[in-house]
């Protein structure tokens, strides 16, 4: 029989559906039993969400810029390049 | 990603990349260097993985007229990446170090008693969604301090994973770990978020 402790260790991969029909089943059957890994699944999946939400948009506005300066010359130098071999 | 199912936007974005279109690569740079950190940060010191991305992306400009679609872009800019760590690697001599024995961190696997049942059950539901929580500054904050106190591993995993929404089997391409060790990795890292979470909603206390 599924333990809590044998849930909290497969918890990500149910919330990310990467488990068997089998395993899947017997997860389910114990969520509907247990309340306190009901809660756990539950908050574990909201702090997944919420590390999405916190990652969107996340840039490192600096380190951005020090690539924006390199780029156009690199185009630059290759435009040149280009119109040297022609 | 299969060349049939690519967003038009990214095709567009390709043809104009292809023709050195200066607003293309700005664009791009914005959009995909913070994934591209991620994979180096997997590899390597904060240092070498920036400058191994600005590296990247002048090297970009040339491969990016081989590059045929096999793969979707942000794969594609990945896994040169990767390559590129390895490759520092392998000169260095040295390897990532990376721990898969444990599954559950240390402080959840405590809460259990020796039946494997709850002794310290999670008390409160999150209930707020991602977005409410992510209003709460003070959260933000903290979440910010412990996502940079994960392992290098871990992060890289989390946000290739989470905040890329990389498929799995890429993600293991691109950092070299196995379907299970990835596994183990991401279940890591969102553990200690949720224990920080917890201890952030029971105290307010980062």
């Amino acid at each position: 029989m599924l333990m809590c402790r044998d849930l909290a260790e497969i918890a990500s991969d149910y919330i990310d559906g990467e488990l068997s029909d089998r395993q899947n089943l017997s997860v389910k059957m114990h969520l509907m039993m247990c309340k306190d890994c009901r809660t756990f699944i539950g908050n574990l999946r909201a702090s997944s969400e919420l590390m999405r939400a916190h990652f969107s948009g996340k840039a490192d506005d600096e380190f951005i810029r020090r690539i924006d300066e390199r780029v156009p010359e690199a185009l630059n130098t290759r435009k040149t390049k280009g119109n040297d071999s022609d | 990603m299969d060349t049939a199912v690519r967003p038009e936007s990214e095709t567009s974005m390709i043809e104009d990349l292809k023709r050195g279109d200066a607003t293309a690569y700005h664009r791009a740079v914005r959009d995909y260097s913070p994934g591209m950190l991620a994979v180096a940060r997997f590899y390597l010191d904060h240092s070498s993985a920036e400058e191994i991305v600005q590296d990247c992306w002048v090297t970009v400009i040339d491969a990016i007229q081989k590059f045929e679609g096999r793969s979707g872009l942000k794969t594609w800019l990945h896994r040169i990446v990767a390559n590129r760590c390895k490759n520092r690697l392998r000169t260095a001599n040295r390897e990532v170090a990376m721990d898969f024995s444990e599954i559950l961190e240390p402080e959840l696997a405590n809460r259990f008693n020796s039946t494997g049942r709850w002794d310290l059950p999670p008390k409160l539901q999150f209930h707020d969604s991602a977005d409410t929580l992510m209003e709460n500054g003070a959260l933000s904050d903290c979440l910010d301090k412990h996502l940079s106190a994960l392992p290098e591993t871990q992060r890289s995993a989390l946000i290739l994973y989470e905040a890329h929404q990389q498929k799995s089997d890429d993600v293991c391409n691109i950092l070299d770990v196995s379907a299970s060790n990835l596994r183990v990795l991401l279940h890591r890292a969102r553990q200690k978020i949720f224990l920080m979470v917890e201890t952030f909603q029971e105290t307010g206390e980062c």
